[in-house]
């Protein structure tokens, strides 16, 4: 476009190219919009907007395609049918197991619909490249959207002329033309003073005949508030794929434990965890004996490292820094660091048992001695036995080749061999085979494997009282996440500028009376229903009365 | 006083205020043509009472939940039956609050049976009071189901609103492709609604009747690393057997027309232990459901649709466009915060993470999502009137899958307890 | 903003590009957390030998390291032990030098197996299992063949026979 296209105003206002109601008094520019009849288009008060300019080089199109609110809304729907293909089977990420195989799960739970869901790579929809792609586009978006518009709109809002130009206000949504018997300036203060009431600011002119009555403006810059509170939130998302940003793992301590949390300097220990149930007369008929859960909760004990931290040599010097009983929806608290309860095993673990020794010749009982499963000591002196000991196995069992090994580092079926010398026993001392539970006393038939040994001594735990046992394990969720405090604050932004544009709307009114004809236009961007009816309500008030409906010239839709 | 007892009395009170309510409408729309009266007259006195049985009924229904949360000593939101309820509930609010706004008492017309069906649908369900499990137990309670609810109430009062928009709206007379396509869909959302009527139907028919039926099956399941188990249930049906488990054996069938054993197998690709049952339930609600609007059309010798048409000639299509996009602009950012921002807080505080992509999660964001495209859409011309009350129907089908279908369909963290 | 609507195009537009890249690249980079990728470094450790001395990781620094994580409850790892013990002998005068790691059990438990094994190399005590968590293992036996300046070469889990901790051997020895 060589020639210089004319954008000034019969008003005497310049406006940029593009413009279509001038900037001033709201004349339409455009020649097939100056002969039209139809409402006028008040988006941006008809104000140039960036992605409309002629020409557009590739940056012009790469901005306007994500300008769009068209794409927009292609963007959130694709997303959502998306979301929709993720929820048809279980995603890969609810099976914590180290030893899940997707693969093969998919297939052979949902036969080839599982087998495809797989190929496709839907068991991780949520963590796949296009849906982050979508939800990057629609942060794109809704930044660019933003920025496209908030500022013309700005421009617009905040130098508004106060007379009106006819054809801008009989062309508006909401309009009335009419006579108008009283003073004109008289009347047109009446007006105003009857807008205000209803909480507009007014303004008129210096002629006195023209007014300009405003209300709740800053319920437009809601939809910027909320894309701003939104993009925070998706940046927040984001976030958490920065190393250390989010750790997300587990421990498991049982009653009495003190564990480290890897990753970190601190250790924690389980003071016990316990598990109270609904009594039957606490449930309805048909949950009786049901077992369900009415609390489950761990005391743990919080510890900071304060010396030898990195080093697993020396003994770590622990500092408590926190008690707290964890519940599931009460977690402990310090710092970034929070734990959660996430599960819980009753199976109770043996830790160390108090055994005596029993000369069954004389029949009298020396002891208690202290044996621990774990890293217990080596040598025993018990009345007039000593003992050494010489293996210990912690989960005791006959592999196929008839020989000892143990199963598990877990004391399952704690095992010790003593070498034990006193009276009526070899010089060298006599090998005797000692299970401290009575389950594997019996099944791996202790007494055989001692032989004569079993009829001159027995090792026996005298009561429970005897027998320290943890009863129960717990899981925790170790949690730190540094950008999630990000989120809530894009989360407040979002919510405080959709209250914002929704439950208010900008409303505006202007009018003018040349001799004693009145022309009123009103415009508003959501809900003209009740911008008419404030409008026939200041009118009424200075006498000229009428349905609000009345009002309507095409703004009746939404 | 019981408590309790007082609560479900007030419950069956305003079952029955509503249940006249609407009925007082149908004679403000029907009976206009009545003898010598006068048709505006006739409706806005008729219109006045139903709205005041309507807010009765409100009140009965708020008393049957304060009550029966004094009762229980927590709130009435934490089984399927007591959520349910309180949709029905908030709907009733939502829609005193919109005909505060805008008095239109038609609408009243399509509120009152919706939400007549909620409550009949809760119904359906285990009504004991049952305590709450730990994760339960937070103040997160009270706020995060109350506003969701709350929100999704705007929603449905903006699909009734579409609806009756699409019945006025949609010409019987045009025998275009488009007209009849029009009209085509339309009576198919109509025979839905029919469809969850035949659900609540057969539910209530066969429960009062006692019918009972018991099947053994046996399923192998697969584990994490691969391995095969092999695991006996019982499954237990409180409708006759069109469909059994599949690879089950009946135990006990009570007989029904003849029926003394499945008459066909679910199929094997259906998943989980209650799949059979519920295959059976939807069929029935189907077969009930279609039985119900048969007899009706044979009634009134004509589309549902094109009956309902007439009566809805008073009303200004416009003001009920309108009332369909204000209800989902009020309740839209009350959906935001409590289906999904309180949601999240507390998500983070019982389980460390504020979003896991579960099911209920992600259909509450879909819901979310679809709502978020429709009021985009409304900003561009074109886009008001009928395709905007089409997209206000779905979303209402969208809010129902999220609130009743994940649970059904899909396990996941959220499930309710006593869904049955 | 008019003039500066090109520059203000290009700030957003580059950005966009550059964190919606990084977005979408986190998508392809889909190890499990706390895993160690060949090339890194191996994390430190110093633990108690089997005489009660402190060795660490940083006393291998310049020999070629094969850190072999076993428990005496660990069947595949007791029977891959020989294999360690005769690739030992094999390559010991290549500086290559061999570390079983114990998974945490007891003193006593792990004297009594290492005197009927009879295995030459030395023997560490992890504690807590602070080590294997450090190291990402989740199952046994995993074992670990580091280059010469502590970087990973390979990492293989489950039970090896001798020609492949051959291989292994090689390429950290080859380096």
């Amino acid at each position: 476009m060589l020639l210089p296209v004319n954008s000034k105003c019969e008003c005497g206002h310049q406006n940029a190219v593009g413009t279509v109601l001038c900037e001033a008094c709201g004349k339409p520019l455009e020649e097939q919009l100056m002969k039209s009849n139809e409402p006028l288009e008040m988006r941006y008060d008809g104000v140039a907007r960036r992605s409309q300019k002629a020409n557009p080089d590739f940056l012009d199109k790469i901005w306007n395609f994500f300008s769009s609110v068209k794409i927009a809304i292609y963007l959130i729907i694709i997303t959502f049918l998306g979301a929709m293909l993720g929820t048809i089977f279980p995603q890969a990420s609810t099976f914590i197991s180290a030893t899940f195989n997707p693969k093969v799960y998919y297939s052979e739970q949902y036969g080839l619909a599982g087998e495809i869901y797989y190929f496709l790579g839907l068991h991780n929809t949520y963590s796949s490249w296009w849906f982050i792609t979508l939800l990057v586009m629609i942060g794109t978006s809704l930044v660019i959207c933003s920025i496209d518009r908030v500022l013309p709109l700005y421009r617009a809002l905040n130098k508004q002329q106060i007379r009106k130009h006819h054809a801008f206000l009989k062309r508006q949504k909401a309009t009335y033309s009419g006579q108008v018997t009283d003073e004109p300036v008289q009347w047109t203060k009446q007006y105003g003073e009857a807008l205000k009431k209803k909480g507009y600011k007014v303004h008129i002119d210096e002629s006195g005949t023209a007014l300009l009555a405003e209300k709740n403006r800053f319920s437009r810059w809601g939809p910027y508030i909320n894309h701003i509170g939104l993009i925070l939130f998706l940046l927040a998302v984001l976030a958490r794929s920065i190393p250390d940003w989010n750790v997300d793992t587990y421990v498991s301590i049982t009653d009495g434990d003190t564990v480290p949390i890897v990753g970190t300097n601190y250790y924690v220990k389980s003071d016990g965890f316990s598990m109270e149930l609904y009594d039957n007369d606490e449930l309805p008929i048909e949950l009786k004996d049901s077992g369900r859960v009415k609390t489950f909760k761990t005391d743990v004990v919080l510890y900071e490292c304060a010396a030898n931290c990195g080093d697993d040599f020396l003994q770590p010097e622990l500092q408590e820094v926190k008690q707290h009983t964890i519940l599931v929806n009460d977690p402990l608290r310090y710092k970034e660091l929070k734990l959660h309860q996430f599960d819980f095993n009753l199976t109770p673990r043996i830790n160390a048992v108090s055994p005596m020794i029993i000369n069954k010749e004389t029949g009298e009982s020396y002891g208690p001695f202290h044996l621990t499963m774990v890293d217990p000591e080596l040598y025993y002196e018990v009345g007039p036995y000593s003992m050494e000991l010489i293996d210990k196995y912690m989960d005791f069992s006959i592999n196929s080749e008839g020989e000892p090994i143990t199963l598990s580092s877990s004391p399952n079926a704690p095992a010790f061999i003593f070498n034990i010398k006193g009276p009526n026993l070899a010089e060298d001392g006599e090998m005797f085979m000692y299970f401290p539970l009575e389950k594997d006393k019996v099944r791996f038939s202790q007494d055989t494997i001692n032989r004569e040994l079993a009829n001159k001594l027995e090792i026996k735990v005298d009561g429970m009282e005897n027998v320290d046992f943890s009863a129960a394990t717990t899981y925790l969720n170790v949690r730190i996440d540094k950008a999630v405090k990000f989120l809530w604050i894009g989360a407040f932004f979002s919510m405080l500028g959709l209250i914002m544009g929704t439950y208010w709307q900008h409303r505006r009114i202007w009018l003018r009376i040349d001799d004693n004809q009145l022309t009123l236009g009103a415009h508003t961007n959501k809900n003209w229903f009740g911008l008419r009816a404030d409008a026939a309500y200041a009118l009424k008030r200075c006498g000229i009365e009428l349905d609000p409906k009345s009002l309507d010239n095409g703004g009746h839709k939404g | 006083m019981n408590w309790l007892d007082f609560s479900s009395s007030s419950f069956i009170a305003a079952f029955f205020l509503y249940v006249f309510a609407f009925i007082f409408y149908m004679v403000a729309v029907a009976g206009k043509k009545w003898g010598k009266r006068d048709a505006k007259q006739h409706e806005a006195r008729w219109s006045k009472i139903a709205f005041i049985t309507s807010s009765l009924g409100l009140l009965a229904h708020l008393s049957f939940f304060f009550t029966r949360w004094i009762g229980s000593g927590q709130i009435p939101t934490s089984n399927m039956y007591e959520f349910i309820t309180l949709l029905g509930m908030t709907i009733m609010i939502a829609y005193t609050i919109i005909h505060f706004i805008y008095k239109k008492p038609l609408l009243g017309m399509f509120a009152l049976p919706l939400t007549i069906i909620i409550i009949a649908y809760a119904s359906v369900f285990p009504q004991e009071v049952q305590p709450l499990i730990p994760a339960l137990q937070s103040n997160w309670l009270k706020i995060h189901v109350t506003m969701a609810a709350l929100g999704e109430a705007f929603f449905a009062v903006g699909f009734a609103a579409g609806l009756m928009y699409l019945l006025r709206v949609i010409d019987y007379n045009d025998h275009t492709k488009k007209g009849k396509r029009a009209q085509r869909w339309l009576e198919f959302t109509l025979i839905s609604i029919f469809i969850v009527i035949g659900f609540i139907v057969a539910a209530f028919g066969f429960k009062g009747a006692g019918y009972v039926a018991q099947f053994q099956q046996e399923t192998v399941d697969v584990s994490q690393v691969g391995e095969l188990t092999t695991s006996y249930d019982v499954v237990e049906y409180t409708m006759p057997p069109i469909f059994k488990p599949y690879n089950s054996e009946a135990l006990q069938v009570t007989e029904f027309l003849g029926m003394t054993d499945g008459l066909f197998e679910t199929p094997s690709w259906f998943n989980g232990v209650n799949s059979g049952r519920k295959l059976n339930t939807v069929v029935w609600s189907i077969i009930v459901g279609l039985i119900l609007y048969g007899i009706i059309r044979l009634i009134i010798r004509k589309p549902l649709g094109a009956a309902i048409h007439p009566k809805l000639e008073g009303i200004d299509p416009d003001d009920l466009d309108e009332i369909s996009y204000r209800a989902i602009v009020i309740g839209f950012p009350i959906f935001t915060l409590g289906a999904l921002i309180f949601a999240m807080i507390w998500a983070e505080i019982a389980w460390g993470r504020f979003w896991g992509w579960d099911p209920k999660e992600v259909w509450a964001l879909i819901t979310w999502l679809y709502y978020s495209a429709y009021l985009h859409f409304r900003l561009s011309r074109g886009w008001h009137g009928r395709p905007s009350a089409w997209l206000a129907v779905i979303g209402f089908v969208i809010v129902l899958f999220t609130l009743v279908g994940v649970n059904l369909l899909i396990a996941g963290m959220h499930s309710y307890a006593g869904v049955d | 903003m008019g003039k500066n609507r090109k520059k203000v195009q290009i700030i957003v537009l580059l950005f966009a590009f550059v964190i919606g890249g990084y977005a979408i690249f986190q998508t392809f980079t889909n190890d499990t957390p706390g895993t160690i990728k060949e090339g890194q470094a191996v994390p430190d450790f110093r633990l108690a030998n089997l005489q009660g001395e402190p060795i660490s990781l940083q006393d291998y620094n310049g020999s070629p390291l094969v850190i072999n994580f076993w428990g005496t409850f660990c069947e595949p790892c007791i029977r891959e032990m020989p294999s360690f013990e005769r690739q030992y002998e094999e390559w010991k005068d290549k500086g290559v030098e061999v570390v079983a790691i114990n998974l945490s059990e007891d003193t006593l438990t792990v004297s009594n197996y290492v005197k009927k094994l009879g295995v030459t190399y030395t023997i560490l005590r992890d504690v807590d299992r602070k080590t294997e968590k450090k190291y990402g293992l989740r199952s046994y036996p995993t074992t670990f063949f580091v280059n010469p300046n502590g970087t990973l070469s390979s990492v293989f889990v489950g039970e090896m026979k001798e020609s492949q901790i051959h291989e292994h051997i090689e390429k950290i020895v080859g380096g």
